[in-house]
């Protein structure tokens, strides 16, 4: 699905150079699980953006499905993102302002959907992460477990085709942790990659595969079970 | 799509009522004063506009050399213009001011002195498009007719119809009964030529008429009193007749004069076509050059508010805006949402703009004398330009907010807080200080023209007019008993115990001369000084004493002085302007030399010392003062209060004398005070922009104090618990602020003086710009912004430390 090679990001400000990513290469298959872990700051999450082509690298390559998007400019960038990835992040990062429903409606609206399609799709989602009932509820209303599995229907919605979570348990007590590692796991059986950044061994476990990282390097890969 | 977005900025507008308010309100403001100053701006540009026959309707002006020029020509040259041109397909002449008088409605014994009074061509109603509302308008063609204003028709007739019934004009051609044929629509504010009365200019034209003023004959080519109107061919040159008009001029004129003609088109009457367009105009261009440029200081006010609350405000949504690019939002979808928004908050605010309109239109009509309303908008194509203004603005401030949140760093904004950019911030800045700056330019020119206003009326004007009522002369009965009811009446208002002195003049302060003209020399005077023009007052013996006018040397005219018939006497008194323009040295040079007017010789009996006839904004002009015993005008100078009483009791004994006249009176500062009306107008303008400048930019710096301290409580509850008083955190928010009112000072200040310096130029008598207009200005613009900033400041620095560290 996606191989990186000799990946290098560079964070410059005024007085210092941060090597975030340094010559990193990587590679994921299609309908693979797999967590990355490692020390603070060693470039997890920055890996994560460049993957979600949130953010752009300095060097090196970037296949992703067959096809080098290292050069793809904001926009390229922006629709191949639409159609095939989907974002869970540590904080939820679910828009105010909307309630469960419009969050998770929110990427089919940008795709396009039609009005009947998108109700059923958001339904559909909504009854698999179980917060239907909560359909009308805005973020501050629900619990935090509550949040990031609306966080997490709205990252699948629109079936995509890679799921990249940062951290999605960082906020959640164990039991409501739990239930998002559960998630992720049916959706990976279901046929999503996932690629999981994470501090804990416990939820790395879930995955099939363990990177670690160091120092913008991958030092490690472990295969489980 | 569009059905989310309107939802979410709903719900945005509404979870953050301050901010949302403050948007909202001042965009509203901005709007509803821009919309108010448009009203009068469409009012002024479709004055005349509805003439049918505009585009080929012409006046006739006279021009001297002096590039001056004025609408009363000569009447004889509209008929010899037509048999020579044919381009001229029709011509109207309108006798104005000169048929000003008093009329009477004899069967029921009301009269009234009308001054909006005209003798008009008969084809007067065909040639300007005013309505009829009974009559025909051929009936003007014959002698002895008047058509009268709708509301002429209700004063003198009421529920009567006024068709048939007679009136009698009393003026200088005397007395004459007009058949009442016509009665046309009220002028209304849309016409420069303002009528109640259009009598039949035929009726000039029998020399029975004219009660011996034969420079009234409509024949003459030699004394200017007429308004004469063109119809020209569609198509015509005008500039070419113009110039052929002049050679016409040149042949026929008996009078070797500097005069010259000029065509002024019709639709450029009321206002100029540009600032340097010096025929005489009914409208003000300047007035509507500052008024249209007050409206956009104040609109562009109001939307430097939006921006920059907008985009304060946008920081505080960059993770939304994040969280919609990673789920799939283009630039685009995002600029669209944005301007969505801004298009929202503009049209509230245009609804909350008519709202206040129609709620302070009362009062803006009372200071700009005008009856404005919503609907006057319509009446030109201005509001076309008006609204796409306000489109503009509200699109370009929401495209600049929407732009600068699409184009965030994704990745930063998901972080949560941005990190407003340098750029930014020195716009933003740039917002502030331009706002104060054009605040504080109002202010200041605010108080410079509130102080030239009060130093022309507190300057000592050289004579006295505390006290002093004037009361107009009667234009009826002018018979042969009528100088003794004259004596009579004159002797029963000396023998009233309030009465301090009185006196007859045939022109008063405040009220023009008799007239100005040209002609004298002294011996003293070189070639060229008999062209330099002189201002008549005739006044009976006792004026300088009424008006406290002190002579400078020699003496005044006696009371038989006064009784000389006008061509028998040789006596006069000068004021100093008027001696120094005949080349004197001193006063006492002057007293008992002879001057020379045209053929006559005059004795100067003494030197008046210079006092201000006219108001403040003109120089004294040389005067010469003549004896004569006129009843035009009988001044009294009234001992102690109760005016009301007073005047009930000359009232009487005016209508004992001169029963069947309006009585008629005016104090004499009140008129006095009247010339300065424009300055007066101009100040409450001013200080209403000023208040209206400040108050939404205050909103504005309300608006990012608050977003300031918020941004900043963190920082605040630190420093609270690190020690820092209350006093040094309210210092600490305030600063920037305050730096950026000072900033706005010192760019206001030279900008402010070099306006009114200009402005002041236009004063005879002026106040210099004093160094504290500039310190009150800035003061009071710190003082308001500080109490804006201040209020915000110590409410997060008395705030408990722990919380505001929680809300982090
Ligand atoms: N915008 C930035 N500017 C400068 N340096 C940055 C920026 N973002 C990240 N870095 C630096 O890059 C390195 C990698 O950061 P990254 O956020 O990827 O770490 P991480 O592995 O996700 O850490 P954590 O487990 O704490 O989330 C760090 O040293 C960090 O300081
Ligand atoms: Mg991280």
């Amino acid at each position: 699905m996606l191989k990186i090679t000799d990946l290098e990001k560079i964070y410059r400000t005024e007085d210092i150079e941060t090597v975030a990513l340094n010559k990193l290469s990587l590679e994921v298959k299609k309908g693979e699980f797999v967590a990355i872990m490692g020390p603070s700051g060693c470039g997890k999450s920055t890996l994560l953006n460049i993957i979600g082509m949130l953010d752009d690298a300095e060097k090196g390559s970037f296949m992703f499905n067959g096809e080098e998007i290292i050069h793809f400019n904001e926009r390229r960038r922006a629709d191949l993102r639409k159609r095939n990835i989907g974002f869970v992040f540590q904080s939820f990062n679910l828009i105010d302002e909307l309630t469960v429903y419009e969050n998770v409606e929110l990427p089919l609206l940008y795709l396009g959907v039609d009005a009947a399609e998108r109700k059923q799709k958001v339904e559909a989602v909504l009854e698999k992460v179980q917060i239907m009932h909560r359909r009308n509820h805005f973020p501050q209303q629900l619990s935090g477990g509550q949040q990031q599995r609306c966080a997490v229907a709205r990252a699948v919605v629109n079936t995509p085709k890679l799921i990249l979570a940062d951290e999605p348990t960082g906020n959640l007590d164990s039991t409501n942790g739990n239930e998002v590692m559960q998630l992720l796991t049916e959706l990976n059986e279901a046929g999503t990659t996932v690629i999981m950044v994470t501090h804990s061994e416990h939820d790395a476990r879930f995955a099939h595969r363990i990177i670690r990282l160091l120092d913008g390097k991958v030092v490690m890969e472990n295969i489980l079970g | 799509m569009f059905k989310n977005h309107l939802k979410i900025a709903l719900r945005i507008l509404l979870r953050n009522k301050v901010y949302s308010f403050i948007n909202i309100a001042g965009l509203a403001l901005g709007i509803a004063a821009f919309l108010l100053i448009l009203e009068y701006v469409s009012l002024e540009k479709s004055v005349n506009q509805f003439h049918a026959n505009l585009p080929t309707m012409f006046r006739l002006l006279n021009q001297n050399s002096k590039g001056e020029s004025w609408a009363q020509v000569e009447p004889g040259w509209a008929t010899k213009a037509q048999e020579r041109f044919p381009e001229i397909k029709s011509y109207c002449r309108v006798a104005e001011s000169v048929g000003q008088g008093v009329v009477k409605y004899e069967a029921k014994n009301v009269s009234f002195r009308e001054k909006k009074v005209a003798y008009s061509e008969s084809n007067f109603f065909t040639f300007f498009s005013f309505p009829l509302i009974k009559g025909s308008a051929s009936a003007l063609q014959k002698p002895d007719v008047v058509f009268v204003a709708a509301s002429v028709a209700k004063k003198y007739f009421d529920q009567e119809n006024p068709i048939g019934k007679t009136l009698t004009l009393y003026n200088q051609f005397g007395k004459k009964d007009y058949l009442v044929e016509g009665v046309f629509a009220n002028m209304g504010d849309l016409s420069d030529i303002q009528l109640d009365f259009v009598f039949s200019l035929e009726t000039l034209k029998n020399p029975a008429n004219l009660n011996d003023n034969s420079w009234a004959n409509l024949t003459n080519l030699d004394s200017q009193y007429i308004d004469t109107y063109f119809q020209l061919n569609q198509n015509t040159d005008y500039l070419a007749l113009e110039g052929k008009l002049n050679v016409l001029r040149k042949e026929l004129s008996k009078e070797n004069d500097d005069i010259t003609f000029r065509l002024q088109p019709f639709s450029e009457i009321h206002l100029a076509s540009s600032f340097s367009d010096t025929y005489p105009h009914n409208g003000n261009i300047k007035y509507v050059f500052i008024l249209s440029g007050i409206a956009f200081l104040i609109l562009l006010i109001a939307w430097f508010n939006y921006i920059n609350l907008s985009t304060a405000n946008a920081l505080k949504r960059a993770n939304e805006v994040g969280v919609r690019k990673v789920i799939g939002a283009t630039r685009n979808n995002l600029v669209m949402q944005f301007l969505g928004e801004s298009i929202l908050v503009n049209l509230l605010a245009f609804i909350g703009a008519i709202f206040l309109v129609t709620l302070l239109q009362p009062f803006f009509n009372e200071i700009i004398q005008k009856n404005l309303s919503l609907s006057t908008l319509l009446s030109s194509s201005l509001w076309i330009i008006g609204l796409g203004l306000l489109i503009i603005g509200s699109v370009a401030s929401g495209i600049y907010t929407a732009w600068g949140l699409a184009n965030f760093k994704l990745i930063e904004t998901l972080k949560g807080k941005l990190h407003k950019s340098a750029k930014g911030i020195f716009l933003r800045k740039s917002l502030v200080v331009t706002q104060f700056s054009i605040s504080i330019v109002l202010i200041i020119v605010t108080l410079i023209i509130f102080s030239q206003l009060k130093h022309m009326q507190n300057q000592d004007l050289g004579m006295n007019i505390k006290q002093l009522l004037v009361i107009k002369g009667p234009e009826i009965g002018k018979d042969s008993t009528f100088k003794n009811r004259v004596n009579a009446f004159e002797n029963d208002i000396a023998n009233l115990n309030f009465v301090n002195d009185y006196c007859t003049s045939g022109s008063v302060p405040s009220n023009w001369y008799n007239f100005t003209t040209v002609g004298f020399t002294s011996a003293k005077s070189k070639t060229g000084d008999e062209q330099k023009p002189y201002s008549f007052v005739t006044i009976g013996h006792k004026f300088l004493k009424t008006y406290d006018i002190p002579l400078k040397a020699g003496r005044s005219f006696t009371e038989q002085e006064c009784d000389v018939e006008w061509n028998n006497n040789s006596k006069v008194l000068l004021n100093e302007k008027a001696l120094e323009q005949l080349g004197f040295k001193s006063a006492n040079e002057a007293v008992n030399a002879k001057i020379k007017w045209d053929e006559r010789y005059l004795d100067v009996i003494g030197v008046v010392k210079d006092y201000h006839h006219k108001g403040l904004q003109t120089a004294i002009d040389p005067m010469i003062f003549y004896p004569f015993n006129s009843s035009s005008y009988l001044t009294i100078k009234l001992a102690g209060e109760n005016m009301n009483s007073k005047v009930a009791t000359l009232e009487n004994v005016f209508k004992k004398h001169f029963s069947g006249n309006p009585f008629e009176f005016f104090f004499m500062s009140e008129n006095f005070n009247k010339q300065y009306e424009t300055e007066s107008q101009y100040s409450t303008l001013f200080t209403m922009a000023s208040v209206w400048a400040i108050f939404i930019a205050c909103m504005g710096l309300f608006g990012l104090a608050t977003f300031t301290v918020e941004s900043r409580t963190k920082e605040i509850g630190i420093r609270k618990i690190l020690g820092a008083s209350v006093f040094s955190i309210v210092q600490l928010l305030s600063k920037d602020f305050l730096i950026l009112v000072s900033i706005a000072i010192l760019i206001a200040c030279p900008i402010a003086y070099y306006f009114m310096h200009q402005w002041l130029q236009d004063f005879a008598s002026r106040i210099n710009i004093e160094w504290w207009y500039f310190v009150v200005a800035g003061v009071l613009a710190l003082a308001i912004a500080l109490l804006t900033v201040g209020f915000q400041a110590t409410k997060s620095a008395l705030m408990n430390p722990v919380k505001s560290l929680r809300t982090e």
